[in-house]
């Protein structure tokens, strides 16, 4: 063998455009065929620090057994050539029993058949790659020169495996870029929840070759209500394995995964790996991001990496889909804001329309009704015979439809009543009060509060009842000419007739109500005040009553009057008042 | 019957002729006016069993002219007469004796004056 010519071949194919894994066999065939080895087998050094059985000669019958076990570095003669980093060299008298792990019973049936072994560590500059293992049945010693050669063709091996290392680690690379540039091109675009959940499930699938993949987006702060999107089929087996997992994630706010070790064939979960990742934005989750892959059997390499991955691109999709949620809430508010103020401008133009309709009806009427009014004196006044009666029958009668015709058009333009609103009496109290803040007749006034606090509201007319409230504090103001306490309270009752009403009770210190003029009082224009008309109170009851309550008094003379304004509890429901 | 005083009080001077020629037909006897402040004048005057009182007249309109009225004499009966039907939802106009809605028919204004003056009596 000519060295020169072995290492020409050798460096030749290792610099060739084949694919590595075809690069590396030619490699070992071409040390068989000009070294005579029947076996030239390489293990190669895994990501979790174990040697995996990977490349071989052509010829090889060894491999078919080596590949089955994977062995740990430092264990067996493999184990420790990969550890030391120093090649190692027997012949069949000194050659250890153990090559690698210790299942290697069907090797030791072959042993006998090899005369020398040699193991070279496949090393870069500082990494080891993994090892390079030779045995041959033909020959009996190998010559330093020899072994200088093989130290020199195990570095060009290990420089292929480094090729092949970073080939596909840009590979893997390239294709995350990719992944992240459609991640951007859509997390840009204006596209709805829903789709863009969908794309960004679909772009992150394919990227990390998933099973399935589940993206969830729970936030109250947008107001989107829970969202989920799921890319792909979930076994219903391991769907409660998803949902503790996302649990996990966004409990723990980091990545968890799921590698399911049992073997238990019949357990679905473990040919399946699980990763959940949350999707956090300034230290808040809005969501998470579930993958999952078939759980891998025979490369090493990457097994953890699809975590990292994923993990990449939840924090990479954060603020885009941030703004996306941000974006759809305020699209949201501004329709809002858009009907509303197109219900406004409705409303407007039905209220001008029905302003200007109620006085053409008004202006009609009064015509109508002189029309029609004499019509009927003509009917009256005229001895007129069959015929001309019916005439003026006819003029009265279409005066009567007019008349209906514009009383619908009135009832159906004028304002609608005031609804009944539901109304917290001790609200509506306290706006009441704040406008005597400012008044000077009130600086002598002491007013306390004793609110039941846990008041049902009461449908009312809220102008009203203020209204009500108004008369009978300043009636109780006015009492004290000057100075005193009003003690206003409010609790809840249930009467005989089983309803429940709210109470409020206005009592003052101003000597209380001649007794001779309590039976007056509720009545219109009966007032013991110099300036008063005398209709507050008539008007305070009539409003009470029309609400289906009442007003009592509890009169105690020389020292002050208690007017208790009962309110019955209603509700409303779409629109209309239960009691 | 001709001792029964009734005054009507409209804008209008055709409605007022109508209301006049048809309550003097029933046997009362009727004074007319034309807005509130003429109203209140001749109410202070004379002591009518019933004042029919429009709503919508220029100057003092009638529920204010009722109101004034009301004050010094709140025993003097007015009826509301208007073509307006919502003022009956105004707590303002509830001091009067009764609401009528301006008809061409108007029996429904006579009966009502028909019920106060027997109620009275």
């Amino acid at each position: 063998m000519n060295p020169v010519e072995f290492l020409g071949n050798i460096i030749e194919v290792s610099h060739s455009n084949l694919e590595i894994p075809a690069r590396i066999n030619a490699i070992l065939n071409i040390i068989s065929h000009k070294m005579d080895f029947n076996e030239v087998i390489v293990f190669t050094s895994d990501k979790d620090k174990r040697l995996t059985c990977k490349y071989k000669n052509q010829k090889s019958i060894l491999f078919n057994i080596l590949n089955k076990y994977r062995c740990h570095i430092g264990e067996g003669v493999i184990g420790s050539v990969a550890q030391k980093r120093m090649p190692q060299y027997f012949n069949d008298k000194d050659v250890p029993l153990r090559f690698g792990c210790l299942f290697y019973s069907e090797v030791d049936n072959q042993m006998a058949k090899y005369k020398i072994f040699a193991f070279i560590p496949l090393l870069d500059d500082s990494y080891m790659y993994g090892v390079l293992v030779l045995c041959s049945r033909n020959r009996h010693v190998l010559t330093d020169a020899e072994k200088i050669l093989l130290s020199i063709v195990s570095r060009e091996i290990g420089g292929v495996l480094r090729t092949n290392d970073l080939l596909l680690s840009s590979k893997k690379r390239i294709s995350e870029l990719a992944t992240l540039s459609e991640l951007g091109k859509v997390l840009t675009s204006n596209l709805e929840l829903q789709v863009l959940l969908k794309d960004i499930a679909i772009i992150i699938a394919r990227a990390l070759n998933a099973l399935f993949i589940t993206i969830k987006i729970d936030n109250t702060l947008f107001a989107v209500g829970p969202r989920k999107y799921t890319y792909g089929d979930v076994y219903p087996q391991i769907e409660h394995y998803v949902n503790d997992l996302e649990q996990k994630a966004v409990e723990g706010k980091k990545t968890v995964s799921l590698v399911n070790h049992l073997h238990d064939e019949n357990d679905i979960s473990i040919k399946h790996t699980l990763h959940s990742t949350p999707i956090i934005s300034k230290n808040k989750v809005l969501g998470t991001i579930t993958i999952c892959e078939r759980t891998p059997q025979r490369d090493y390499m990457f097994e953890q990496n699809e975590g990292y991955l994923i993990n990449n691109f939840a924090s990479y999709i954060t603020n885009g889909l941030e703004n996306t949620l941000l974006n759809i809430k305020l699209k949201d508010v501004v329709r809002e804001l858009n009907s509303a103020q197109k219900r406004i401008i409705e409303q407007e133009k039905f209220k001008c329309l029905g302003e200007m309709t109620a006085n053409i009806a008004h202006e009609i009427r009064n015509p109508l009704v002189v029309i029609g009014g004499f019509a009927k004196r003509l009917a009256k006044k005229l001895n007129m015979d069959q015929i001309e009666s019916k005439y003026v029958d006819i003029i009265t009668n279409e005066v009567s439809r007019l008349e209906s015709i514009l009383s619908d058009v009135l009832n159906y333009v004028k304002d609608a009543p005031v609804p009944f609103e539901s109304c917290y009496i001790n609200d509506c109290i306290d706006e009441v009060l704040y406008l005597f803040t400012t008044d000077t007749a009130w600086n002598n006034t002491q007013i306390l509060k004793d609110y039941d606090n846990n008041l049902p509201p009461v449908v009312c007319d809220i102008q009203q009842i203020k209204q009500v409230l108004i008369n009978i504090i300043i009636n109780a103001n006015e009492a004290m000419d000057g100075g005193g306490t009003i003690t206003i309270k409010t609790e809840t009752t249930e009467e005989a007739n089983g309803r429940q009403y709210v109470i409020v009770s206005i009592a003052d210190s101003g000597g209380g109500i001649d007794p001779f003029d309590i039976n007056n009082i509720f009545n219109p224009f009966f007032t013991t005040k110099e300036r008063g008309v005398g209709l507050g109170l008539a008007i305070s009851n009539k409003i009470i009553l029309n609400h289906g309550g009442k007003i009592e008094l509890e009169n105690v003379v020389g020292k002050g009057a208690k007017f208790f304004i009962y309110l019955p509890v209603k509700t409303i429901k779409n629109g209309e008042v239960f009691i | 019957m001709n001792d029964v005083k009734i005054l009507v009080v409209d804008d209008e001077e055709n409605i007022r002729f109508l209301f006049k020629e048809e309550l003097e037909e029933e046997g009362y006897s009727v004074e007319i006016a034309a807005n509130g402040h003429e109203a209140i004048k001749k109410a202070k005057m004379t002591k009518y069993d019933v004042i029919v009182m429009d709503i919508k007249m220029p100057g003092m309109d009638g529920i204010q002219a009722l109101n004034e009225i009301k004050n010094f004499n709140k025993e003097q009966m007015v009826i509301l007469c208007s073509a307006y039907g919502e003022f009956k939802q105004d707590f303002t106009s509830w001091i009067s004796d009764a609401y009528v809605v301006k008809s061409a028919d108007t029996s429904e204004l006579k009966q009502t004056i028909k019920n106060m003056l027997s109620a009275r009596y």
